[in-house]
């Protein structure tokens, strides 16, 4: 188990340093197709701010915050997001995530919709990456209880 | 310009490597911990190199940015391992 830490500087340094890697982590997740990262890396940076929260603030203060429950919530959301785009496009009468046929339903052109689908599988799959690393590390903290 | 960014990424390489020495043979564990962070900070730096020398700065910015957020979390998660055992 985690005690919160009794140094000031690391707890005020990771508590106003910790917005700036989510946004930073939002900018990775949505500027995916632009440049390095897309859903799996921002998700993962997503997930080291919360372990920074849980390294220096503890993790009963990290729980009260971001709790189990909330985390569970989360994760089916990234999973729910991601098979349910590809399950729209089997629905639809295209291959599973085969984007182009989201033009059917969307008013855009079949580019237009390739590059949407690709974002919102990429949001999917960022929050459900989050989601399982902190899960994972919160588990190996507390010796799975 | 780009021979200039070279010679500079050469040099870090070789601090690089003197920073290896002691994080492999460090005496104490902390030694090894700062070995490791200093290489850390100066991989960023040649990451950054490698953009100008590349022309895509605007690509290489991103992942040194990525790299320095988890040298530092990796580093303070060490730091607490550490203290949570008692060993320092």
């Amino acid at each position: 188990m985690i005690r919160t830490t009794d140094d000031v500087i690391i707890k005020t340094v990771s508590r106003i340093f910790t917005p700036f890697i989510q946004i930073f982590a939002l900018y990775v997740i949505m500027h995916g197709h632009y440049s390095p990262g897309g859903g799996f890396q921002g998700g993962v940076i997503l997930g080291a701010g919360f372990i920074l929260l849980v390294i220096t603030q503890g993790l009963d203060e990290t729980r009260r915050r971001f709790s189990q429950k909330l985390d569970t919530i989360f994760c089916s959301i990234g999973l729910l997001v991601y098979s349910g785009i590809g399950m729209l496009c089997l629905i639809i009468g295209g291959n599973y995530l085969d984007y182009s046929k989201l033009s059917k339903i969307l008013p855009v052109l079949a580019a237009k919709a390739r590059s949407l689908g690709i974002l919102g599988v990429e949001i999917g799959v960022g929050i459900g990456v989050m989601a399982v690393m902190y899960s994972i590390f919160s588990d190996i903290v507390t010796g799975g209880e | 310009m780009q021979q200039f960014f070279l010679i500079v990424g050469t040099g870090l390489c070789f601090l690089v490597l003197l920073c290896l020495y002691r994080g492999v043979f460090g005496p104490t564990v902390l030694n090894r911990l700062a070995g490791i962070s200093a290489i850390g900070t100066k991989t960023l730096v040649i990451l950054l190199l490698m953009g100008f020398i590349y022309g895509r700065v605007d690509m290489f910015v991103d992942i040194s940015m990525v790299y320095s957020i988890l040298n530092f979390i990796g580093t303070l998660a060490v730091a607490k391992y550490l203290e949570t055992k008692g060993e320092v």
